[in-house]
């Protein structure tokens, strides 16, 4: 067996045989689609009971009611009574400290600028959740609406509510006939985030592991026996190999629990859909048709992307920019005998790497501007951004080819350079590197 | 054959030259003291020989052939600064350096059991090597080094670390492995061990030979003729009857019996100083004051500083 495959079996099977990596491997999943699960949690539920102060100043969706005893609605439809939101109206203005000392969660403010400014003011106590005010803002803006129509036009509001349109447009790029490009985008910055996330997890790994044998001394050793290059490259492929491994299991994993979860989900949202069905009848609106529609949108957007593709392209830009970043970090680490030297050489391979993120999450906005376009060649960067294009699709041959032929080539050019001063770096002790230095190194013959 | 020939190397880094124009010939079988001071050029050229790095200039040859890459396998280096992966299991981790060296799997193990056994540590095969005391880790860095057999062997500070007995067994090894047939480079400031067990040296100072030869050679050349006499007698009627062909370097008395150490002048031997004295003074007892390897170190250092 040839030395490098030795040195990569070693890398290899001690980190997997690690319980770190085990533990990792299988919780990872769980605990992202955990993390998941809360930020949609987050964002989407809101536990509160809102109880519900409408001042009217205007009178323009309120009026006085002399039975009641108090200001009503001029549409009881718009504000339903829920178990989770109570609404009561008012003329006039609670003051701050019987507002706060009060039992409303909530108090809106509707003032003269309603018409021409359409403002108004929501005030609370503790910050309402995002479901929860465009909740609250529909409703307002319905009774407002139906005001509207009823003292300016001569229609009633049903014939308003079916006239008024609510344009959707959607993107059709007349050259391949594909739609959802943006959408797509956003999938395809998904593989850049994980590229992105691997690269800096296991290119520190790779740092981690020269200086560890570095300061160890086997280095001396090992380098007794095998060539410092192959020595670096055995590591490099065989963290890369546990990097690989780490994101096969995962897949399967989450294509595992996906599966769970989209069949607890979809017998879950059956039910959701009957009492958004209901909720909608008494509203009149076709919630339920729409969500089903949203439903169907993600499909398609999923079947659009060229997955053999995309899987590929995520494997070979992964290969290509960890080996790149790699190479740079084991580099460091064979320079530095000590932690306190390390952060005059991390910083210039954090930033491209840092800068390769950003770029990508930007061109989701812009898939294919010039930005986008020229990143994706540039091979610092490329393996993140061409992940967002490729996604959308259009990305034609030759536009690959070369970009990955540039990555390519600066993947060898960078190895070399790396090996160059790793070489020399593995086993030079007690001096603090400096750039001039590494300089030397790269002249040192072998 | 010689084990090394080593030609005229040169090796300089950017702002210093490690070794200029050094020659060293190693006999096949032998054990061969690589001396010198700190800093002098040992370990650059240790590394030349182990392949690490290559001379600018210059020629080494192994046994007969120029050094090339297969020899690695042949060649068992121990380094003065060493380790081993500190989460790795001993046994796993021996496997791993003696496969890098060439050997099968399981000729390893096989090799490995039978020295574990010998070196009465066959129960550390799982240990950690964060769970072995420094000495024991250097134990199993020996076994490493000499598993496969080398033909040359390098040890750069064989003995430090180990305590009294272990250092025994250790040379009782290196002694064997000698026997064996391998030939082995020792690197050392352990003057005391220079003396017993190498068969030739090499002194290396400022990047450059300063002295090279067998043991008993280079203590000849050293030799300033000096003998310790013990005597009783006059003293005065002994230094009279010296003479101008005898230097008398120092004198002592202990316990009445007279102690004085002399230096023969060129051409004159001990026969001479023994025909002038006889018959004045009681000899008791004449030893040749041959330097010791420490002497010889220190002296050879001090001439070549003084010179430079």
């Amino acid at each position: 067996m040839s030395k490098i495959s030795l040195v990569i079996g070693r890398e290899y099977s001690s980190r997997v045989k690690k319980r770190s990596f085990i533990i990792m491997t299988l919780v990872g999943p769980i605990l992202f689609a955990a993390l998941m699960a809360v930020a949609i949690f987050v964002t989407q539920a809101d536990q509160t009971d809102h109880k519900v102060l409408v001042v009217d100043t205007t009178g323009v969706i309120t009026h006085y009611n002399e039975s009641v005893g108090a200001y009503v609605p001029n549409c009881i439809d718009c504000f339903p009574e829920r178990s989770d939101y109570v609404w009561r109206f008012s003329n006039a203005q609670l003051s701050d400290s019987s507002f706060i000392n009060g039992d409303y969660t909530v108090m809106i403010e509707l003032y003269d600028d309603l018409y021409v400014h359409k403002q108004a003011n929501l005030y609370y106590k503790t910050v309402p959740s995002v479901s929860a005010t465009s909740y609250m803002e529909g409703r307002i803006e319905q009774a407002v609406e139906r005001a509207r129509v009823m003292n300016e036009a001569t229609l009633d509001y049903e014939t308003y509510k079916r006239l008024k349109v609510d344009l959707n447009l959607n993107k059709i790029n007349i050259e391949k006939g594909e739609t959802y490009e943006q959408e797509r985008a956003a999938i395809g910055l998904g593989f850049a985030v994980v590229i992105f996330f691997f690269i800096f997890l296991f290119g520190a790994y790779v740092m981690r592991g020269v200086m560890e044998e570095k300061s160890n001394r086997i280095v001396e050793v090992i380098v007794s026996s095998v060539k410092p290059f192959q020595l670096m490259m055995g590591k490099i492929i065989g963290i890369g190999l546990v990097a690989l491994t780490q994101i096969l299991i995962w897949v399967v994993f989450s294509f595992f629990i996906f599966t769970i979860a989209g069949v607890l989900f979809e017998a879950g949202s059956l039910n959701s859909m009957m009492e958004t069905a209901e909720l909608a009848n008494q509203q009149g609106a076709n919630a339920d048709f729409e969500s089903y529609l949203a439903q169907q949108e993600g499909v398609k957007l999923l079947l659009e992307i060229n997955w053999p593709l995309m899987l590929t392209m995520f494997v070979v830009y992964f290969v290509g920019g960890y080996l790149i970043y790699a190479g740079l970090f084991a580099a460091i680490g064979s320079a530095v005998d000590d932690e306190n030297d390390l952060q005059q050489f991390m910083t210039p391979v954090m930033l491209p790497l840092m800068f390769s993120y950003f770029v990508s999450i930007m061109s989701v906005n812009n898939p294919e501007g010039f930005a986008a376009q020229l990143f994706s060649y540039i091979p610092f960067t490329s393996p993140t951004v061409m992940m967002v294009r490729v996604a959308i699709g259009g990305v034609s041959v030759w536009e690959l080819l070369a970009s990955i032929a540039i990555l390519g080539v600066t993947c060898f050019g960078l190895i070399w350079f790396a090996g160059k001063i790793y070489r020399t770096g593995i086993l030079m002790y007690g001096k603090r590197p400096t750039y001039k230095e590494l300089w030397k190194w790269l002249k040192y013959k072998s | 054959m010689n084990a090394l020939d080593i030609t005229a190397i040169h090796k300089s880094y950017a702002n210093h030259t490690a070794l200029n124009d050094v020659s060293v010939h190693m006999p096949e079988g032998s054990i061969f003291g690589l001396l010198g001071p700190n800093g002098a050029g040992k370990t650059s050229l240790i590394r030349i020989i182990n392949q690490i790095t290559a001379p600018d200039s210059g020629e080494v040859k192994f046994f007969g052939k120029p050094l090339a890459p297969e020899h690695v396998h042949q060649i068992g280096y121990l380094p003065e600064e060493r380790g081993l992966y500190k989460k790795m299991k001993i046994g796993e981790q021996a496997v791993y350096l003696a496969r890098l060296k060439g050997m099968s799997k399981d000729e390893a193990r096989r090799e490995l059991k039978a020295w574990f056994e010998r070196f009465e540590i066959g129960d550390w095969w799982n240990k950690k090597v964060e769970e072995l005391s420094k000495g024991m880790a250097q134990k199993v860095q020996f076994i490493s080094t000499v598993l496969h057999k080398p033909k040359l062997l390098i040890l750069d500070e064989p003995f430090s670390g180990f305590d009294p007995i272990n250092a025994a067994l250790i040379r009782s090894e290196i002694l064997r492995l000698r026997e064996e047939g391998a030939s082995i480079i020792l690197s050392t400031h352990n003057m005391a061990s220079v003396e017993e067990i190498c068969d030739h040296i090499a002194l290396i100072n400022k990047s450059r030979v300063v002295l090279e030869g067998s043991v008993n050679e280079v203590r000849q050349r050293f030799d300033n003729h000096e003998y310790r006499i013990r005597f009783s007698g006059n003293l005065i009627a002994f230094t009279n009857a010296l003479g101008a062909n005898f230097i008398l370097n120092d004198q002592q008395q202990v316990e009445g019996i007279n102690e004085c150490t002399l230096q023969l002048k060129p051409g004159l031997r001990l026969n001479d100083l023994l025909k002038s004295v006889v018959d004045h003074v009681d000899i008791h007892e004449v030893v040749p004051k041959i330097p010791s390897m420490n002497e010889i170190f220190i002296r050879a250092v001090k001439t070549e500083n003084a010179q430079a």
